[in-house]
């Protein structure tokens, strides 16, 4: 059941994105020694691990906000690492989308313009970008939030309407970082199963990073990151 | 105990009883015939059931089983008591920790093995209940947080190893 | 608990730091501003001390005896635009008093210049200047004696016999000491009080944005203060403990303010020197302070830094629970442009239905329009905001503006708080130099330049003084009038004469010929067929009454020609080719034939005393206007940088999902340059617009749009304030970058 479900979702194959022995300290501390992983088309790969591990940074370096000091990130066949910051921001801006823990939504807008802000910035027209955002709420089940502030939402609607933002225009990857941290158990499987549907519905990758393993059991697969390097186990089930 | 209870909610033959269990309660385990009249002969022994008038046509798949005031009682009794909080302790994955440790192998790859392992059954549970109905979803998550306290202790444990392997060379 | 405070404030962080570092900078530009205009009215007190000796005629006691007196006639020449004192003295008997900064008494055929004066007579010809006065020069005037080094001051002797006949001539006994309080004072042209109302009014209109800017000041990171406050009362501190650390922050702030700001006023003090407090640069030392001066500033300021401070926390209650928010206000509504309109509307009212005739009610609607206009801006600002708000974020179509102005939606009396003082600044200084504008513009252009090229030798008769007989002029001798024709510039003569009744004030001042007349078309026309006219005042008043006189044309006298010019001479006119040469050429030959008999003036233009208080009164506005858009920039930097510790992370995460910082400085610079813009537009036109009324209504002279200097002025204000506003681009990318999302 395992294997079938998810052999069928990642159709394609092929990697999206990829990181080679990446290196990166920030000041004394090394955060990454080496890291290396792959993320395939269309997969929701869950990256674990102890609190200080790296796996944030880690993040980061994949979704292109950090560079490493030496290694390689390449997304597409294209090289991110060498990317200077404008292209690499354009890159996140057209092609990623994110969803954080908290704090991610700017709280003088309603929650339909927070989520059309993506296709704002794309150039889309107001009226156009609007009517794109609000098809997403019925389907994350936030029906009348439409015209709420984040700050008169609970959290679990407020990441929601974040998810929304971070799949409205289509991005070939969704990064998260830790999504469901700040929410109870029942809220957070909420966020993960919508998100998880919804990104395979799309086809869109998603990479997960958390320290809960009943998040990561959502995603195809995780990698362990410990110490700054990317164990990984077991790839696909069988 | 869940075969009187699934009694006290009407009569049933043994038949019905197994379908009703194996349908909520044994969920890829079913349980064999044999069994569920051997537990319905001794409820019916304790007094706790009776065994209604067989149907013509024989076989004691054709009794039809009801609860008694006794059966009643027990099961209101059984459904208020807590279970006690005896720590569920995988004796086996203890044992394989301390003895790799007491031997010099890699008590971390076996921690490791067995983390990939759980996981993989956490998503399979997380699968079934995203597909399944209510009653699936509720067990799915029982089996998911039993797994996640599995997985804590195993994070705990890897964390102490080092500390582990000195107490235990000593 | 005092010393925790000081720990605490010295010792608690960067941001702390720099929320102590900008208070006191603002406390020492208050305290700079402040000295700065104590400075400067102690400076025009100086300069009017030092001329109180100017006003010696103005004094009313008569001396018992003739020994000891002195004869004395003060009065104003100007040569091109700068004034010059003149005072013909004699002694009437041994011992007279002498005037401070000369050693004794000239005597006819001398006299004594200031050092200034001396300097004009070698650089200009003698027949436009120095062969006014007559005799030679036998001294200076000392230092002591000169209002302003760049005074000119003449003092000629004569015999007390030819000087007590001259008009207007009277006997003292003593020399003034002490500045007398007279309208037609000498002493810096009477109008030292004005000076000191626009001096201590420029300062108040500057300390009121140095206020707001200490209070923004005391905003930033004060969160994490609260936080900290709200921490310590948990622990069992009571309210009065943490006010008692509040209050040591705020003394630090203000004791650092207070000396950097008596560091900054010495150390700029030589700069000073060159600012127009008064019109007439000031001498060395006249920027002084007296102690009262150091008591104000240093308790003054102090104080009401740490009120507004207080103020500025006022909303805020700290309880062992935590910080509670004040709750969110409601949108001003539209209701408060009402009391704006009501003062537009009473100029509007004043302008279509008449200028009231008495004084009181002229005044009566100056205040209550300009009152009512000034409460209505500052009322109506956050409704302006309001307004402009809603236009950007409905209208959007780029995230910028719309993020901005929900924000500013949010709350708009907080975005507008900052910008108050710049709007009373801008109005008040946008309509006076509306008014001043059009009053240039208006005397330019009436009479044109024939106005300005014609003078006038009005002889006392026709003042409406007392004017003794003695004093009248019979005839105008023929040698006199043959040497003024041939004057080089000087194109015709004009004779006025005495008209017979002098009993109609400003109804007939004299009669004149008119195929002289027509030779000097600035003082009006013959209608056709008339051969004597009788002509009114046909001098220009300050505010443009009768600046036309030029197209009047003046009854008909009846009489004929030669009983006209058998009547005694009331002025004598004369139009030049309107350059400067020929002007004071003319002004020379007027004075020297006519001496006693007061300065030529011409037809058509300012006094000296009266252009440099315009051009005073512009200048200080423009600093004004400057100085005050600078302020309230700073105030917006201050409160960008103040908010910026609420929307870090917000903004951090945006810049993460590929959002360019670009966009987070447009919504800052947004949110920030929308109001000061349109508050700033909308008080200029109001100020130019009740300008324009009141011009319109009360002194009838048209209105006419500033020019360069103005536009300049105020456009490279706002370009100033839109430079700061941008100079915390950089504080806000440094602190939205990547560290600071990582998740603790």
């Amino acid at each position: 059941m395992n294997g079938a479900n998810s052999s069928s979702v990642v159709g394609g194959g092929g990697v999206i994105v990829e990181a080679r022995d990446l290196v990166i300290s920030f000041g004394e501390t090394p955060a990454l020694r080496g890291a290396s992983v792959s993320v395939k088309r269309g997969e929701v790969l869950a990256v674990m691990g102890p609190s200080g591990s790296g796996k944030s940074t880690l993040l980061y370096c994949l979704a292109g906000i950090l560079v490493p000091d030496s290694g390689g990130v390449s997304f597409d066949g294209q090289r991110l690492d060498t990317m200077r910051e404008e292209q690499r921001s354009r890159l996140r801006r057209d092609r990623f989308g994110f969803v954080f823990q908290s704090g991610q939504l700017v709280p003088e807008l309603t929650a339909e313009e927070n989520v059309a802000l993506p296709l704002l910035l794309g150039g889309t027209h107001r009226k156009e970008a609007l009517r794109g955002a609000r098809a997403w709420f019925e389907r994350l089940e936030l029906d009348g939030l439409e015209r709420h502030r984040a700050g008169e939402m609970s959290g679990g609607q407020a990441q929601r309407v974040a998810l929304a933002r971070g799949l409205v225009a289509h991005p070939d990857v969704l990064f998260a970082d830790e999504p469901t941290g700040s929410l109870d158990s029942l809220t957070g499987e909420l966020v993960m199963s919508l998100m998880t549907g919804a990104a395979r519905e799309e086809g869109t990758t998603v990479v997960l990073v958390t320290h809960e393993p009943r998040v990561a059991a959502y995603a195809d697969r995780e990698v362990i990151v410990r110490d700054g390097r990317v164990t990984t186990i077991a790839t696909v089930a069988g | 105990m869940a075969l009187l209870g699934l009694l006290d909610r009407e009569p049933s033959h043994g038949y019905d009883l197994k379908r009703d269990y194996d349908t909520y309660f044994a969920r890829g385990r079913p349980l064999p015939f044999g069994q569920v009249y051997a537990t319905l002969a001794r409820l019916a022994r304790d007094g706790k059931a009776v065994a209604g008038d067989a149907e013509p046509g024989g076989g004691p798949d054709r009794k039809r089983y009801a609860i008694t005031p006794t059966g009643k009682y027990e099961v209101e009794a059984w459904l208020g008591e807590p279970i006690p909080a005896e720590p569920y302790l995988q004796t086996d994955l203890f044992v394989k920790v301390l003895l790799s440790l007491m031997l010099g192998r890699p008590a971390e790859e076996y921690l490791d093995a067995q983390r990939a392992t759980h996981l993989r059954r956490m998503r399979e549970l997380t699968d079934l209940k995203q597909q399944g109905n209510l009653v699936d979803a509720l067990l799915a998550d029982h089996g998911l947080f039993h797994l996640d306290a599995d997985l804590r202790w195993i994070d705990l444990t890897a964390a102490r190893l080092a500390a582990l392997a000195e107490e235990v060379a000593s | 608990m005092i010393r925790l405070g000081l720990r605490l404030t010295l010792g608690s962080g960067r941001e702390a730091a720099l929320r102590v570092l900008v208070t006191a900078a603002a406390v020492a530009l208050g305290v700079g501003l402040l000295l700065a205009s104590l400075a400067g009215v102690n400076g025009l007190h100086a300069q009017t001390d030092r001329g109180a000796w100017l006003d010696t005629s103005a004094q009313s006691s008569r001396p018992a005896s003739t020994s000891g007196q002195l004869w004395w006639l003060s009065g104003t020449d100007q040569f091109g635009n700068q004034e010059i004192d003149r005072v013909d003295i004699a002694a009437a008997g041994p011992g007279a008093p002498v005037p401070p900064g000369i050693a004794h008494l000239p005597g006819p055929g001398e006299y004594d210049v200031s050092p200034a004066l001396m300097a004009l007579f070698k650089s200009e010809s003698a027949n436009e200047l120095r062969e006014r006065y007559p005799g030679h020069q036998i001294g200076t005037i000392g230092a002591a004696a000169l209002p302003s080094p760049n005074s000119l001051i003449i003092v000629i002797g004569h015999t007390a016999r030819q000087l007590s006949q001259a008009p207007g001539a009277v006997e003292v006994g003593a020399i003034q000491r002490t500045p007398s309080s007279c309208y037609a004072c000498q002493n810096t042209g009477g109008s030292g009080a004005v000076l000191q109302f626009i001096l201590v009014g420029g300062a108040v209109a500057l300390l009121l944005p140095v206020l707001i800017l200490i209070a923004t000041a005391s905003r930033l990171s004060a969160a994490r203060r609260e936080e900290r406050f709200a921490a310590m009362r948990l622990v069992g501190a009571t309210p009065r403990q943490i006010s008692v650390v509040s209050a040591v922050e705020a003394v630090v702030a203000a004791v650092a303010g207070v000396a950097v700001g008596f560091a900054l006023f010495f150390a700029f003090r030589p700069l000073l020197y060159h600012v127009p407090f008064t019109g007439a640069p000031l001498a060395a030392g006249d920027l002084s302070l007296r102690w009262t001066d150091i008591v104000l500033a240093v308790i003054g300021v102090p104080v009401a830094a740490v009120v507004s401070a207080r103020l500025a926390l006022r909303r805020v209650r700290i309880s062992p629970l935590g910080v509670q928010r004040r709750a969110s206000s409601r949108l001003p509504r539209i209701a408060r442009i009402i009391p704006l309109l009501a003062g537009i509307a009473v100029l509007a009212y004043f302008d279509a239905a008449g200028k009231p005739g008495a004084v009181g009610g002229q005044l009566l609607e100056l205040l209550a329009g300009f009152v009512l206009l000034i409460v209505g801006l500052v009322l109506a600002g956050p409704w302006f905001t309001t307004a402009g708000a809603r236009l950007m974020a409905s209208r959007a179509s780029r995230p910028a503006t719309l993020i901005a102005g929900r924000r500013l939606l949010d709350n708009p009396k907080a975005a507008f708080r900052f910008i108050g003082g710049l709007v009373i600044a801008l109005f008040v200084g946008s309509a006076a130099i509306g008014a001043l504008s059009s009053i240039a513009a208006a005397s330019s252009s009436g009479g044109g330049s024939a106005g300005r090229g014609t003078l006038a030798e009005p002889f006392c008769s026709f003042s409406t003084s007392n004017c003794p007989a003695s004093a009248q002029v019979p005839s105008v001798p023929g040698q006199v009038l043959a040497g003024l024709r041939t004057t080089p510039g000087v194109r015709s003569v004009t004779l006025v004469h005495q008209g017979p009744s002098q009993a109609e004030q400003m109804k007939s001042f004299g009669v004149v010929a008119c195929n002289q007349l027509a030779r000097t078309p600035a003082i009006g026309k013959c209608a056709p067929g008339e051969t004597v006219a009788s002509v009114g005042y046909f001098f220009s008043h300050l505010l443009g009454h009768n600046s036309h006189a030029s197209s009047t044309i003046w009854p008909s006298a009846n009489m004929s020609v030669a009983s006209a010019a058998r009547l005694p001479v009331d002025a004598v006119v004369v139009a030049t080719d309107g350059s400067p040469g020929s002007l004071e050429r003319a002004r020379t030959t007027l004075e020297r034939d006519f001496p006693f008999q007061g300065a030529a003036v011409a037809v058509d233009a300012f006094d000296p005393s009266t252009a440099r208080l315009l051009t005073m009164i512009q200048d200080m506005t423009d600093v004004v206007i400057v100085a005050s858009l600078i302020i309230a920039s700073c105030s917006l930097a201050v409160n960008i940088a103040a908010g910026l510790g609420e929307r870090k992370r917000s903004f951090s995460l945006l810049r993460l999902t590929g959002v360019p910082t670009g966009l987070l400085h447009r919504v800052v610079a947004l949110e920030s340059a929308l109001p000061l813009l349109l508050v700033a537009a909308v008080s200029i036109v109001v100020g130019l617009v009740s300008a324009a009324l009141y011009l319109h209504s009360q002194v009838g002279i048209a209105f006419s749009i500033p020019g360069i200097p103005y536009w300049a002025t105020v456009i490279g204000g706002l370009a100033v304030s839109l430079a700061i506003i941008a100079s915390t681009f950089p504080l806000l990318t440094r602190m939205t970058g990547p560290e600071v999302a990582r998740n603790e």
